[in-house]
C-alpha cells in the first residue's frame, strides 16, 4: 500500500472513531437534520405508491367502461363506479369515526398520528409517524390503536426525530418488551417480539409465567401496567400455545393488530401514563423500558 | 476529477431513490439496498482514498437517516447501557468492505464483471449479516432462523442483479469524461497491463 493511501486510511479511522464518539444529543441533531431533508421524499414515497395504486384502479375502471359502452350501458356503469367510491368513502369515514370516538372516549390524552413510513430499518421493527416535538411526543410514549371498544398497544416511541417526526419501535420487535398478564388473572410475565424483523405477525413470547398459569388458547393478553411505562389493560394479543418448562412457563402469543396495514395511530402523552400508574405498583425488576442512551453510548 | 463528482451524484441519487424502495414480505422483509449496491459499484471504479471518502459520506448519511439508537438489554430486561449499533457503524462497514471490493478493480478495468458483480452482492449481504451479528452479540444469544438466511440471501441477490446496470452506468460515465481506472494503492502489487 502506498504511503498516501496509508495516510488516508489513518485519517479515515480517526474520523470514524470521532463520529462513533458523538454524544446522543449530537446524533439526535444530525438525525433531525437528515429527517427534515428526507421528509418530503419520505412523504412523496407513500404518495407515489398511492398514486400507482389509484392508477391501477382507474385502468380497470376504464377497461370496464369501454366494455360496457359496447352494450350501451354507460350510465349504469358510472353509477356503479360512484357507488363503489361511496362504499370506500363510507368505509374510510367509519374507520376515522371509530378512531375519533375512541379518542373522545379514552381516559388518556391522545395524540393522533398518521404513519408516514413503514419499516425504514433493516433489523428493527419500526415505523415513522408524522407527529413529533411540536405535539409533545416524547421517547418511550406508548403508541396504541383502537381495537373494538378497547385499545391495543402497538409499540412505543423510540426517538423523536424532529418537529413532526418520530420513530415507533413496534411490539413485534425483541427490544420492545412489555410487562403483560393473562386477562382476568393475576398471572404476569414479560412479552417480547422477534429479532431481526423477519415476519409481519411473528409469534410473541410471554415468558416467566408461573407453572400454574394454565393459559388457554384464545385467552387475551393485556399490559399489566407494572413498571409505569405502559398503562394497564391495553390488549397485546391472544394466546396461541402454552408450554410449561422446568422452572416457569411460556406462552406463544399472536398479535391482534395487522402491523402492515397501520395508517392512523395514537400516542399516549407520557405525563398521562405517569398519572395513570397506581402508587405502589412499580417494581424495578419489571421496568421494560429501553431508555435512551445518556452517555456516549 | 469530473468522474468522481458524477459518481458522487449517482450516490446522492441512490439515497433519494432508496426512499421509494419497499420491503418484500415474501422474502421476510428483505429489500433492495440501492445505496449499498451503488457504493460497492463505485468502490470498484475509484481510487482507494476516494473510496474511503465515499465510505465516510455514504455511511454517515445512511446512519443519519436509518440509524435506530436502541440500547441492548439482557435476558433479565436490564439495559447494558450501550447502543447496539453505534452511530457510524455503517461507515466502518463501507470502509471495510469497500477496501475488500477494491481488490477486483483490475478485473473491472479489463471488462470482466463476473467476479465484481458477485462480490458486490456478497458484500451487500455481508453488510447486513455483520449488523445482525453485532445485534446478536449485544443480546447475548445467537439465533439464526431459516428466515434470516433467506432475507440476507435475497438482499444479496437484489444487489447482484442490479450491479451490472450500475457498473455499466459507471463505465459509460468514465468513457464520457475520459476517466481511466488507475491501478494504485492496495492493488498495485498485482497490476498488469491490458
Amino acid at each position: 500500500m502506498s504511503r498516501l493511501n496509508v495516510v488516508f486510511l489513518l485519517i479515515f479511522i480517526g474520523v470514524l472513531v470521532w463520529i462513533t464518539m458523538f454524544s446522543p444529543d449530537a446524533v439526535d441533531r444530525i438525525q433531525r437534520g437528515a429527517m427534515s431533508l428526507f421528509e418530503p421524499v419520505t412523504k412523496s414515497g407513500d404518495g407515489i405508491k398511492d398514486f400507482i395504486a389509484g392508477e391501477e384502479e382507474d385502468a380497470i375502471s376504464v377497461a370496464e367502461m369501454k366494455e360496457r359502452l359496447e352494450f350501451a350501458e354507460r350510465d349504469r356503469d358510472r353509477l356503479r363506479l360512484e357507488v363503489l367510491q361511496m362504499d370506500e368513502l363510507i368505509y374510510e369515514n367509519n374507520s376515522l369515526r371509530q378512531a375519533l370516538l375512541y379518542k373522545e372516549r379514552a381516559p388518556q390524552s391522545l395524540i393522533a398520528a398518521r404513519v408516514m413510513s413503514r419499516k425504514p430499518s433493516t433489523w428493527y421493527n419500526t415505523l415513522i409517524i408524522d407527529k413529533g416535538e411540536n405535539d409533545n411526543v416524547k421517547p418511550d410514549s406508548p403508541v396504541i390503536v383502537p381495537a373494538g371498544d378497547d385499545a391495543a398497544l402497538i409499540g412505543k416511541v423510540s426517538e423523536v426525530r424532529g418537529d413532526n417526526t418520530a420513530v415507533v419501535l413496534l411490539l413485534t420487535d425483541e427490544m420492545c418488551q412489555v410487562s403483560a398478564k393473562l386477562m382476568n388473572t393475576p398471572e404476569q410475565g414479560i412479552l417480547s417480539g422477534q429479532r431481526g424483523m423477519l415476519k409481519n405477525l411473528p409469534e410473541l413470547k410471554l415468558r416467566y409465567l408461573s407453572k400454574e398459569a394454565d393459559a388457554q388458547p384464545g385467552q387475551l393478553i393485556v399490559s399489566s401496567g407494572s413498571g409505569g411505562l405502559f398503562p394497564p389493560d391495553l390488549i397485546l394479543g391472544e394466546v396461541q400455545r402454552y408450554d410449561v418448562g422446568v422452572i416457569d412457563a411460556e406462552a406463544v402469543i399472536r398479535p391482534i393488530v395487522d402491523f402492515d396495514s397501520l395508517k392512523d395511530v395514537f400516542v399516549i402523552r407520557p405525563d398521562i401514563v405517569e398519572e395513570a400508574e397506581a402508587p405502589g405498583t412499580t417494581d424495578a425488576s419489571e421496568v421494560q423500558a429501553v431508555p435512551k442512551p445518556e452517555n456516549g453510548q | 476529477m469530473i468522474f468522481f463528482f458524477l459518481v458522487a451524484a449517482m450516490l446522492a441519487g441512490s439515497f433519494f431513490l432508496q426512499e421509494f424502495i419497499p420491503f418484500f414480505a415474501w422474502a421476510y422483509y428483505a429489500r433492495f439496498l440501492l445505496v449499498h449496491t451503488a457504493f460497492y459499484c463505485a468502490a470498484v471504479s475509484v481510487p482507494f482514498p476516494v473510496m474511503l471518502l465515499f465510505a465516510l459520506v455514504c455511511g454517515f448519511i445512511w446512519d443519519a437517516r436509518y440509524h435506530v439508537p436502541v440500547q441492548a438489554i439482557n435476558e433479565a430486561g436490564v439495559s447494558s447501557g450501550q447502543v447496539e449499533l453505534p452511530f457510524g457503524f455503517t461507515i466502518f462497514i463501507f470502509g471495510l468492505l469497500g477496501a475488500f471490493i477494491q481488490g477486483v478493480r483490475p478485473l473491472f478495468r479489463r471488462g470482466r464483471w463476473e467476479l465484481p458483480v458477485f462480490l458486490i452482492g456478497f458484500a451487500t449481504a455481508l453488510s447486513i449479516l455483520i449488523e445482525y451479528l453485532v445485534i446478536s452479540f449485544h443480546r447475548g444469544g445467537l439465533d439464526f432462523p431459516y428466515e434470516l438466511w433467506w432475507k440476507i440471501l435475497v438482499t444479496g441477490l437484489f444487489s447482484t442483479a442490479a450491479s451490472p446496470f450500475l457498473l455499466l452506468l459507471l463505465s459509460k460515465l468514465a468513457q464520457m469524461v475520459g476517466y481511466k481506472i488507475q491501478l494504485t494503492g492496495i492493488t498495485r502489487k498485482y497490476t498488469f497491463e491490458t
